[in-house]
Parts: structure tokens; C-alpha cells; sequence
């Protein structure tokens, strides 16, 4: 029993090994990826450009004025005229457009309500979402120094009061290369086991394995456990370079990760046997691995698109892919240590015990076509 | 019929693809320590049938039996004692010989010494060096086969399935194989080959013709020839250049069927007297001779029939 699922894990290895392409891809891949997600896409937003219209002309409303552009998030344009704002933001060389009112200053010493108005472009909700973020600490910070200007307490426009926990400077790097590892173990598992399995089917050398004693469920999981072992390095790797290189703090339990990990792997592997199964041609399960694997780790998983912000469909849809419940424990574990994972873990589970079964019931013990 | 004899029972199988029946209707059975041949064109059948004897292939219909216990039933205790060496896959080409030797040995359960010592018994006897230690795709075609068909036999199986393991290589090699194959059914392996040679068909102890999907003929080779061809062959050499016209003149001559041999014809003489007058007149034509039959023309005469 051992000798043979050794037997085909060691050959499986030493394909590997003798395959360039293949070991290039799985060595490679998670490196591209951090140097991409990591240091090149930066998806935080820096020097917005936005107009301003200072209707106070005042030391404080200048004072506010410089609150903002000493942040670095935007770059203030002075506007002149009256208010086109429409215009200005289609012409897509404003992010937005920050009014000061009259009075501005005259408010605010008297303990009034003091009117300051940013009216952004909502057509990148993204980018607005992050500028409304940043404004909201813009203003605390200006009403803070107000409130010791003026003596007395500072009661400028707040109207929402709201503070990021886990990721105060919303650093987009500590949200995305947590995030790397559910690409890398969607799409490397995947395609990797889709296409090693077909071979076999492909090249003939599945009938001869059948012809002899070994079960398939050795032979299934004599050729998994070398990938299985490369996935986890992969995602060792990754993780290793988002607390040391990125610096990403790593807040939860180190032991449920690789449990997640574990999990998420073995669901992956099933999945691209499943593939494999149902195709039996390399080309074909090539093209599915990225249908199932590829895909749904960009667009479902909540990597790129926030799942909130889904519609109602979709954001359903997002929860038969292991690679929105996997993102969920990754990113929860780095950066806020834990939090509500009972039902990431289980459907992580359900989904690994469901591809299992499903590749075991479809992997045949006969070489009908 | 006698189980102990018959070390595999085939009775009245079928297999079929949807509408399309690969195997149709057949029964034979293979004797204990027999070289067994199944001949027949690509497509006839041949690869289906064994991979339903080796139980990777559910029949549609019939049965099979391997000493004397149903296949599909007891893969498990038949599996151990069969080896098959398919037509399409027989070495992984990135693995050395000694690789793919260890990989097919642990597969059968057995441990690297015992690997290391049959291999190199086997590879004694067919005379190879398993110096090369680079990977089998380096290999030329004719050593390939023989280190394919000693890593089938590594585990001693006493049911060889071999699926036309002669294709594309030498004769020298071919040669070597079947001084093997005869070896192990001197002591006692049952040997069942598909062939397109029909030289290596001799070897056989009984053949099995296939002809899409049905036996068009089983038999020993001589009783195949004296089935097909009482009357032997007439080997007809010209002396010049010379064409019978077909159908009308050849039935005129009392031949039934020609074949071309090199420059001659074969030709099944029908009509004796027909025939010895025609040769008369074309003298200074042809000569000709009786001869044996071959199982060539055998199998033109099965096929065409």
C-alpha cells in the first residue's frame, strides 16, 4: 500500500523535477505574483487631483486648505467661477471639488456648525470611498487644531465619525498580498493536478497503472502529495515575504492558517482531479483549471472586487468558491487575528469533502472512452 | 470445458461504445502454458479484448473468466499475476530504465533488491547493458520494447499480455523478443500476443483471427492452412512480364484467389485440369509450383472471405 503511493509520488517527483516548465511555473508564479500585487499595482490613491473654492478667504478656512494638501492625498487646484462642478469632474481631470463656505471661520469661533462641502466623483466609487476616508481624517485632524486656535471647543462638521482598525493608513498591500496565497493555491493546485492527471489519461499510461494491483485511490494519492507539498511551499513562501518584506503583521493564529491552508489545498486538488476525471485531455482540463481555478480566485473571491459590493447574485454565487472563504480567514488572521471563522472553516470543509467525493466517484477503474 | 487447462475463458463477449460494437459476440479459451496470437487488422477488436480480460474494461455483455474465477468479480487476486504491456504506453520517456524499472517493480509490491536482481536477470537474457542511465525517450524504438517488455514481466506474472510489442522494431530485435517470449512458455507462462507479422504468428500455439469485432477463424496455424487451403498453394513465377486479366481468365484457369508475392503470384487452385491446361499454353510464360500455405495468405483468405 505505502510502497506503491511512495512509488508514484516519487515518480511524480522526479516528472517534476525533469520538467522545467513545470517547476518553473510553481517556483515562479508566487514570486511574480507578490512582485506584482506587491510592489508594482498599488492601489492606493495618492495626489487626487481636486479643485477648491474658498468662499471664506480666511485663516482658518486657509489653514483647512493646507490640512489637505499636506496629506499628500490630494493636490488642490484653486477654482474660479461659479459652480460647473458637473463639468469640471466629467472632464476627468478632478477628482472632486471641496467648497468652504461663508462664514467658515466666523463659525467656528462662535461654536457654530462650520460648513465645508467635497463633492467627488462617484463614477469610481472605489476612489471616492478611499477620498471620503481620507477627508473624514482630514477633518478631525483640522478640527482639532481649530478647537486650540480658537480656545474653546471645536465644532466643526462631522458628520460621520469613523476610524479603520486593522489597517489604519488602509494600506492596500496589507490587504492584498494576504489575499496572494488564495490566488496562487485557486489556480497552481488546480492546473497543476488537472494537467498531471490527464496525462496519464492522454499518453495511455493510466491503463497500464490500472492493469496492475494499485488502487486508484493510491494512485490519486500518490500524485497529489507531491503537489500538495509544492502548493504548501508556495504559500509558506508567501507568507514568509508578507511578515518580512511587506512587514504585514500577522495577527491570528499561525496554526489555524495552515489548517485553512491544508484545507484549501486538499479542496483545490480534489477540484482539479475532478477536472482531470471528466476531461481526460490536458488541453481541455487546462482550459477548465482556469475557468474554476483562475477566474473565480480574481472575480469571486473578493481579492479585487469587494463582495459587499456585489450584486445580490453574485455575492450568493461568491459562496461555492473555497477562494472567497480562504481570502476571508487570510486577511482576518493577518490583520485583526481571528474574528467570526466558524463558517469560513466550514464551508472551506464542506467544499473539500464534496470535491472528494465527487472526483472519487467520478475517477473510473476502467478505460471505457 | 476443463478449468484447469483453460487458464482464460471468453464466452460470448461483447463490447460496445454506444451503437458501436468494438467486440461483437466472441468465444475462445486460452490453454495453460500456451502462446496464444490474435491476429487481426487495427480496429478489429484485438486491444478491447484484452483490456477486458485484464479487467480495465467492463464487458457489455458475455463472460470472461481467468483461472476459472469472473474478472470483473476478483480483479483484486487476478491483477498481481497478469502482466500488460499496451500497445501505446510503455515507458515513462523522462525516467531512466532503471527508474522505470523500480517505478513497475514497486507497483507489483516488490521491494528494490528483489527489482534490482530480476532486472538484471532479464536484462541477461535479451543481452541489454543497463549502463544508459539518461532518461528512456534517448532510447532507439527496439530497446525501448525489450526494456518494456522486462519491466512487464518484472514481477514474474504467469498471464503475459502482450499487445503488439513488436511493432516498429528491428528484426534482429524482434527476433530476441520472441526467443524470450518462447522461453517463458517453456516454463510454463501462458503468453497471449496480438501481431501484424505473420512470421511471428508461427510461434503460436493456436491464433485467433478477428475481423471487426467477430473470430473469423480459431485455430492452430497448420489447421488454419489446412482449413483454408487443402489443397496448398500454387506459387506461380513468371518469366516475363506478364498480367492476368482478373476475374474472368484467372476463374478460366481454375484460380480462385491470387495474391502477389514479390514479382510471382500465390494462387488457390480450384480446377486442377483447368489449370494445368492453362499453364501448358503459357509455358514460356510462367512456371509454377506447389508450395505450403502461409498464414498471410491465410489471413487475405480469412479477411477477404
Amino acid at each position: 500500500m505505502f510502497r506503491s503511493v511512495y512509488a508514484i509520488a516519487m515518480k511524480e517527483y522526479k516528472h517534476i523535477l525533469r520538467d522545467p516548465f513545470t517547476l518553473a511555473v510553481t517556483l515562479a508564479l508566487p514570486m511574480i505574483f507578490v512582485l506584482f500585487f506587491g510592489f508594482i499595482i498599488d492601489l492606493d490613491y495618492k495626489h487626487i487631483p481636486l479643485n477648491f473654492q474658498d468662499n471664506d478667504k480666511s485663516k482658518f478656512s486657509r489653514m483647512f486648505l493646507r490640512e489637505f494638501s499636506s496629506s499628500g492625498y490630494f493636490n488642490l487646484k484653486p477654482f474660479q467661477g461659479s459652480l460647473f462642478t458637473d463639468n469640471l469632474v466629467e472632464s476627468g481631470n478632478s477628482g472632486g471639488m471641496l467648497i468652504i463656505n461663508h462664514n467658515f471661520e466666523k463659525n467656528i469661533k462662535e461654536g457654530k456648525q462650520a460648513q465645508a462641502q467635497l463633492l467627488m466623483d462617484g463614477s469610481d466609487n472605489a476612489r471616492a470611498a478611499i477620498m471620503l476616508a481620507y477627508s473624514q481624517g482630514i477633518a478631525l485632524a483640522a478640527s482639532q487644531n481649530f478647537a486650540k486656535l480658537s480656545g474653546g471647543e471645536g465644532n466643526f462638521a462631522q458628520p460621520v465619525r469613523s476610524r479603520f482598525l486593522f489597517n489604519p493608513e488602509l494600506n492596500s498591500r496589507w490587504f492584498i498580498v494576504p489575499g496572494l496565497n488564495t490566488i496562487i493555491i485557486g489556480f497552481l493546485a488546480i492546473i497543476l493536478t488537472a494537467v498531471t492527471v490527464a496525462k496519464e489519461w492522454e499518453n495511455g499510461s493510466m491503463e497500464l497503472l490500472l492493469s496492475t494491483p494499485v488502487s486508484p485511490a493510491e494512485i490519486v494519492v500518490g500524485k497529489l502529495l507531491p503537489y500538495f507539498v509544492m502548493t504548501f511551499f508556495d504559500v509558506m513562501l508567501v507568507f514568509v515575504m508578507a511578515v518580512l518584506v511587506f512587514r504585514i503583521p500577522f495577527e491570528g493564529s499561525f496554526m489555524l492558517y495552515l489548517i485553512a491552508c491544508w484545507l484549501y489545498i486538499t479542496g483545490a486538488l480534489a477540484l482539479g482531479l475532478l477536472i482531470s476525471v471528466a476531461t481526460r485531455a490536458q488541453q481541455a482540463a487546462i482550459q477548465f483549471a482556469f475557468a474554476l481555478g483562475l477566474l473565480p480566485s480574481f472575480i469571486f473571491s473578493g481579492f479585487i472586487f469587494p463582495i459587499e459590493n456585489m450584486p445580490a447574485f453574485f455575492r450568493w454565487l461568491t459562496v461555492i468558491f473555497p477562494q472567497r472563504w480562504f481570502l476571508q480567514i487570510s486577511r482576518s488572521l493577518f490583520l485583526s487575528g481571528g474574528g467570526a471563522l466558524f463558517i469560513p472553516f466550514v464551508c472551506l470543509s464542506l467544499f473539500a469533502v464534496i470535491m472528494i467525493f465527487a472526483a472519487v466517484k467520478n475517477f473510473k477503474t476502467d478505460v471505457e472512452p | 470445458m476443463n478449468t484447469e487447462e483453460n487458464i482464460i475463458e471468453v464466452k460470448n463477449l461483447t463490447v460496445a461504445f454506444g451503437s458501436f460494437k468494438a467486440v461483437d459476440d466472441i468465444s475462445f479459451s486460452v490453454k495453460r502454458g500456451e502462446i496464444f496470437g490474435f491476429l487481426g487488422a487495427n480496429g478489429a477488436g484485438k486491444t478491447t479484448t484484452i483490456r477486458t480480460i485484464c479487467g480495465i474494461l467492463n464487458p457489455t455483455s458475455g463472460k470472461v473468466s481467468v483461472n476459472g474465477k469472473d474478472v470483473s468479480a476478483s480483479t483484486a487476486v487476478l491483477k498481481p499475476r497478469i502482466g500488460y504491456m499496451s500497445q501505446k504506453f510503455t515507458l515513462y520517456p523522462d525516467l531512466s530504465i532503471k527508474e522505470n524499472m523500480a517505478f513497475a517493480g514497486s507497483l507489483y509490491n516488490m521491494d528494490f533488491a528483489a527489482i534490482k536482481k530480476r532486472s538484471l536477470e532479464l536484462f541477461k537474457f535479451i543481452d541489454l547493458k543497463e549502463s544508459f542511465s539518461g532518461p528512456v525517450k534517448n532510447l532507439p524504438g527496439g530497446i525501448k520494447q525489450m526494456v518494456a517488455l522486462c519491466a512487464t514481466l518484472l514481477h514474474d506474472p504467469d498471464l503475459i499480455f502482450l499487445d503488439e510489442p513488436t511493432a516498429g522494431v528491428s528484426p534482429k530485435t524482434r527476433s530476441d523478443f520472441w526467443r524470450l517470449i518462447r522461453a517463458l512458455a517453456a516454463k510454463g507462462k501462458t503468453i497471449f500476443v496480438t501481431t501484424h507479422y505473420m512470421d511471428e504468428a508461427e510461434y503460436c500455439a493456436r491464433i485467433v483471427l478477428m475481423e471487426r469485432g467477430r473470430i473469423v477463424a480459431f485455430d492452430s496455424p497448420q489447421g488454419l492452412k489446412n482449413h483454408f487451403f487443402p489443397r496448398g498453394v500454387t506459387r506461380i513465377i513468371f518469366k516475363k512480364p506478364f498480367q492476368l486479366r482478373v476475374k474472368e481468365e484467372t476463374e478460366k484457369a481454375g484460380i480462385a484467389l491470387c495474391a502477389p508475392f514479390g514479382a510471382d503470384l500465390r494462387a488457390e487452385v480450384t480446377d486442377e485440369k483447368a489449370f494445368e491446361t492453362y499453364a501448358e499454353r503459357n509455358k514460356e510464360i510462367f512456371d509454377y509450383k506447389k508450395v505450403e500455405a502461409s498464414l498471410e495468405d491465410v489471413f487475405l483468405k480469412a479477411v477477404k472471405g
